[in-house]
Order: C-alpha cells, then structure tokens, then sequence
C-alpha cells in the first residue's frame, strides 16, 4: 500500500473534521476524495501530510509511519495545494526551480527536471513571467509543475482546478492522468464529481469527515435503488397523464415542473422506449426528450439526502 | 541547500520594492528632510558679528584709544563687529538699508544712531557704555591718585578666571544629532518587515507557501535560518548605505570610533529583525495587523527616544529611567550618542549588553513559538 489511514479522528474544538476515517491507497491508483466544501478533505490531506495534528489514527505512507521528519517519505511525495503556493518575486522557471531544489540538489539533475515540469504543464512561453502576469489558469499550472516537478511517486492534489478556465482544466486533467500513466499514484481531492468521475480509478465520498461510500464509479452507482433517469421538455402535459406515467412498469417517481417532466426508474431498468410509446399514443407534443444514468451526485443524494453542491 | 535557499532568498528581497522603500528609501529620505530642517538649528545658535558703521569724521580720527578700541572689537575669528568707516551720509544710507544695525558717531559725547531696537542695537551699546565707563574710571584715578594708575594697569593685565572648563570629553554636545542617530535606530528596527516575512513564510498555519516548503524533505528550521541570513545580510547592506549617506553626504558626525559604530549598527540591525521575527511568531492574525503592531511599537519607541522631540528622551530619563533600558531604540540611539560623545565606553557597552539581552528573548520567544512542526489548524 502507498497510502494506509486508520480510524483517523481530528476536532477543531467540538467539531469532528474526521470521523474514524479508514482508507488504503494501492500503488498506481487515482484515487478521489469527492465531498461537498468543509467535507473534511483538505483537512484529512494535511493530516495525511502530517502538517496538522489529530486526535487519533494511524497513518502510513510508503508502509512507514508519517512523521514531520519522515524526510525519506516527504522526498517522494508532491503536493498541489488548493491556494497557490509560490512566490511573487521570482519568474515561472525560478519558482519551479527553487522548490524542486528543497528535494534535488545536483544542478544538473534538477535543471532537466525544471524543463520537463515547464513542457508538463505547458509553460514554455512563460518561463520568464512572473506570477502576477499569468491568468488563473497559467498559475494554477505554475503551482502544479511546482508540486511535481521533483517526480515523486506520490502526487496529493488538493482541488487543483479551482477557478480555473475550461481549457486549463482539461490540461491539468489530461496531465494527471499522465502522470499516473508515468508510474505515480494519485490522491485527487475535488468537489467536481465530473472530474472525478473522468480520472479516478476509485473514489471515496466524505461527508462531515465520514465515510459515505467507497469503490469505483461503477461500484458506487450501483450502491442505490436509482436506475435510468428521463428529462422530457413539453409543456401540455396534464395532470392525469402525470399519474399514468408515474404507473407504467418501472417508474419509480415522476416530477412535473417548469415545463420539465422528471422520470425515474429503479435500478436495472430502461424505459425510454415505453415513455416515448406513451407520449406518441397521447399525442403529447415536446421539444426534447433524454435519459441519463445514475451519476455520482445521485449516489451521494440517494445516501445523505443533499446534493454534493449544497 | 543553503546556498540554493541564500541566493533564491536574496532574489526575492531585492525584488520585493515594497520593503525595500521602507526599510532603505524612506529613512533616506527622512534623513535628507532632517538635514534640511535642522542643519541651521546649530548655526543659529552661534553668535554672528553685528555689523556697524562708525562716521569717519575728525572726531574719531582723533579720539586714538575710542578708534583702537573698536578695531580690536572687529578683528579676529570670535570677533564682536563688522566695521565700517564711512561717512555720515553713507552710514545713513546703510542703516536705511538695514545692511547695519547702527553707527557710531564719535565725539563728547559718543553717539549711537539706530533705526530700531533689539539684541544687536543693546550691544553696541553696551560696548559703547562700556568703553565710556573705562576711560571715565581712567580719569578719576588720573586726576584723584595718579600714583595707583600702574596698580590698576596691573590689575587689568593680571585679571584671574576663578572658572576652569573641564570637559570629559573631545567632542562638542550636539542635540541636533540625537535626532539622526534615533532615524538610524528607526531604520534598525524597520528591520522587522524582514523578520516578519521569515516567520511568515515558514509558518504552515500562515501561508500556502510555508505548507508547501514545510512538506518538502528539509528541517523548516533550516530553511528559516538560511533565509533570515539573507534577509540580514539585505538589511545590512541599507544599513551600512543609510551610514553611509549620513556620514559623506550630509555629513553627520559619528565621532571617530569608526568599528564600534558599524558594530552598533549590526547589532541594532539583527534587534530589528529579530523584533519583527518574534512579533510575527507571536500574532497568529493578518500580515497587515502584524505589520501595524511593528510600525505602531517602533514609532512609540522612537518617540520615546527622542525622535519626534528630544526632550522626551531626557523626560524619560529624570522620571522613569527604567524605560530608557526597556526602549531598545533609546539603547541603540543612546549607544550611538555614547560613542560620538564620551571618550569611555562603559555607557556604550552597557546599551549594547541590554540590546543583545532583547534579542536572545526576541530569538528564543520565536525559537519556541515556530519549533513545533504540526498544526492544530491550517
């Protein structure tokens, strides 16, 4: 295991941040710590990361105790804060260079690995920029290639793409994924279920600092009784026609609102075809129809009673 | 690893310009201001020759003793007059002018003619009555007892001074330099801006930088100490360049101890840092409260040694002199002050064995402070 936590507790004051979190991390994973803001990610990293005390709980990295002078474990982890961490003084390549130099101390050896971090994140054309000139996206890269630079086998991203730009945001992503392809494990902490969805291998969904459910995407979307949902935009539906909908085999709930009709069905089913025989021989007339799955804010719905984004 | 910290350091500091106008362009600039306001200050006070005119007429031609007497008082550097012979019209003129304060106009009796009264005018006068008195008391003794005239002329050449100036020291007393050597001491413990941002950029709880470095495999303290030598060595260098600009442009006067005033300086500069250090170290609140807490405890310092009014400095002294021990900036003001003044140094090693005390607690308090290496909250 790279990563090993164990009944981890932590209080501020009467609040419990981390409730009796467990989780192991195997080597090569992307793994995703998914919850709501003040969940208790970032705070169950820095324990992690033995920057902040807890009140109980064992953790292991590398099958080694963490410790603040657990220097030979610190040596192969990055870290990619959620705030930026670099300074405003120096350029993009001085940035990258001198927190790579906290882990690399041949010059040689760290100036190829400065320009390997810069062509990562693509920052070739700004090397000579300082912080204040690059947009959020630019500097989120910076704060990237700062925590990586060093190669470690262990990469902690604390919500990365926070107010970043849709472009950036697909960058940052598909160089996750490289990195992992590169041989390092993962630790992805983010409130995007897209962005979880699209690069963890698995997830762990935390709510007030517990455990909510654990397991690959598809392992957690099949934790609940929610199978196909179908949206259908019309506006001349009547109220009796809601009820026999909300009827037809497999149709576990139907909403009406806004000119949106909502149908879900429970787990294994499919009833597109019926809805769509049903809305011909009405003769209802609509602008668009279309059925999702279950996603991860579903699951996390279906088990707390919240959206992720509440 | 130290260099690598020392030189990216040493970056950072140069190009932060925020700190370096206030910890190197301000207290020049302050200086340059305090030069002009105060450098008349002691020139004002020393006594210049009043100019005068005497009417070139037969009378004073004549009258030899009147006309040796006011030649001797107008000759040599701590001369009382300005003498000018003209004649009555050209006299006139020149007081209506105001280019004299007065003219004499020899004869029996002497005349003094001014255009108004003050200092000056009572001076000539005084000199005028004075000459009158002497050759009246000349007279008298002439006509009453001629035989003691050579007694009184011996008197005269044999006058004793009962009053012996001692001095203590080769240097003159000056107030006006307490004021520049307290802008140094200012300027020392601007110091703390430096040891501010050491301590904030190694504190985890205080800025995403320090987690960042404090998860790196490096002894946070290390890196403290390898940048807040850079950080020195930067607040030195003003330092010495503020000295620097006091001693050759405006020419301030340290006196001739050369070494013992660069030592001073080192020593106020590291008390600078390490009360910025420690106030960082303690306030767990804004970078900008604990900026006003530095600005707002070295501007109550430095009022208190004088630097707004110099009488403060002595206020303190007569009735609380434990404050003057207690204020580092009126140890670091006075140490300088002992140095240019007195030709012993036991009051200068005293100041600076009381601020070497400041800055072990200054140090140990934030040793204690930022040794732990986990947070209770980030």
């Amino acid at each position: 295991m790279v990563v090993n936590v164990r009944n981890l507790v932590k209080r501020y004051g009467d609040l419990l941040a981390i409730d009796h979190l467990s989780f192991s991390i195997k080597e090569g994973e992307i793994f995703g710590l998914l919850g709501p803001n003040g969940s208790g990610k970032t705070t169950a990293i820095n324990c992690i990361l033995s920057l902040l005390k807890y009140d109980k709980g064992e953790i292991e990295i590398f099958g080694q105790p963490m410790r603040p002078d657990a220097y030979d474990i610190k040596r192969n982890i990055g870290i990619v804060m959620q705030n930026v961490a670099v300074y405003d003084e120096l350029t993009v390549y001085q940035n990258i260079d001198y927190f790579c130099g906290l882990y690399v101390s041949d010059k040689g050896t760290r100036k190829k690995l400065v320009k390997e971090a810069i062509d990562f994140v693509g920052l070739g054309e700004f090397t000579k920029f300082y912080p204040k000139k690059l947009s959020g996206g630019l500097l989120r890269r910076l704060n990237i290639a700062c925590g990586i630079a060093h190669k470690p086998r262990l990469i902690i991203l604390d919500e990365p793409t926070v107010a970043v730009d849709p472009q950036s945001r697909n960058r940052i992503l598909e160089g996750i994924l490289e990195l992992n392809r590169q041989g390092a494990t993962i630790i992805y902490t983010s409130h995007y279920m897209d962005e979880v969805e699209q690069i963890c291998s698995r997830i762990m969904i935390i709510d007030k600092g517990r455990e909510i459910a654990t397991g690959t995407k598809d392992e957690l979307k099949a934790m609940i009784s929610l199978g196909e949902k179908i949206t259908v935009e019309s506006y001349s539906i009547t109220e009796n026609q809601i009820s026999e909908i909300g009827n037809l085999p497999g149709v576990t709930s139907v909403e009406y609102k806004n000119n949106i009709l909502k149908i879900k069905s429970g787990k294994g089913t499919n009833n597109l075809e019926t809805i769509l025989d049903y809305i011909r021989k009405e003769n209802i007339h609509f602008g668009r129809i279309y059925s999702e799955m279950p996603t991860l804010n579903d699951v996390f719905l279906e088990i707390t009673g919240k959206e992720l984004r509440d | 690893m130290f260099m690598h910290v020392f030189t990216y350091r040493l970056k950072c500091l140069l190009r932060d310009y925020q700190s370096i106008f206030w910890t190197l362009l301000f207290p020049l600039i302050m200086a340059t201001f305090f030069n002009m306001a105060f450098s008349n200050l002691n020139s004002a006070e020393a006594f210049n020759p009043i100019n005068v005119a005497v009417v070139n007429n037969e009378e004073y031609l004549q009258d030899g003793s009147f006309k040796t007497a006011l030649e001797k008082a107008s000759t040599g550097d701590g001369r009382l007059f300005n003498l000018s012979v003209v004649s009555a019209e050209e006299a006139d003129q020149m007081l209506r002018d105001n280019i004299i304060d007065g003219y004499i106009i020899a004869g029996r009796p002497i005349k003094l003619v001014v255009s108004k009264s003050g200092l000056n005018q009572n001076i000539i006068k005084s000199f005028i009555d004075n000459y009158i008195h002497t050759v009246s008391v000349f007279g008298t003794i002439l006509s009453k007892a001629p035989g003691k005239l050579q007694d009184l002329l011996n008197d005269i050449n044999n006058r004793v001074n009962y009053v012996k100036e001692v001095s203590t020291t080769s240097a003159e007393p000056d107030n006006i330099i307490l004021y520049f050597y307290s802008l140094i001491a200012m300027s020392c413990f601007y110091g703390g801006f430096l040891g501010m941002r050491e301590v904030s950029d190694i504190q985890a709880n205080i800025s995403p930088v320090a987690a960042r470095i404090n998860t790196a495999p490096v002894h946070k303290l290390k890196t403290y100490l390898y940048s807040s030598a850079a950080s020195i060595i930067i607040h030195l260098a003003e330092m010495y360049i503020l000295l620097a600009y006091l001693i050759f442009i405006l020419k301030v006067d340290f006196g001739s101890k050369t070494a013992y005033v660069l030592l001073t300086t080192f020593i106020g500069s590291i008390a600078g840092f390490s009360f910025g250090a420690f106030i960082s170290a303690l306030v767990k609140k804004s970078e900008g409260l604990k900026v006003g807490i530095i600005i707002s405890v070295t501007m109550l310092c430095c009022f208190l040694a004088g630097m707004m009014n110099q009488d403060m400095k002595y206020v303190i002294s007569k009735n609380a002199p434990v404050l003057s021990y207690l204020n580092p900036v009126n140890l670091l003001t006075d140490a300088f002050y002992s140095l240019y003044y007195y030709d012993t140094y036991t009051r200068f090693f005293t100041n600076i064995v009381m601020l070497a005390a400041f800055i072990a607690v200054f140090c140990s308090g934030t040793y204690l402070i930022i040794r732990r290496r986990k947070y209770a909250s980030l």
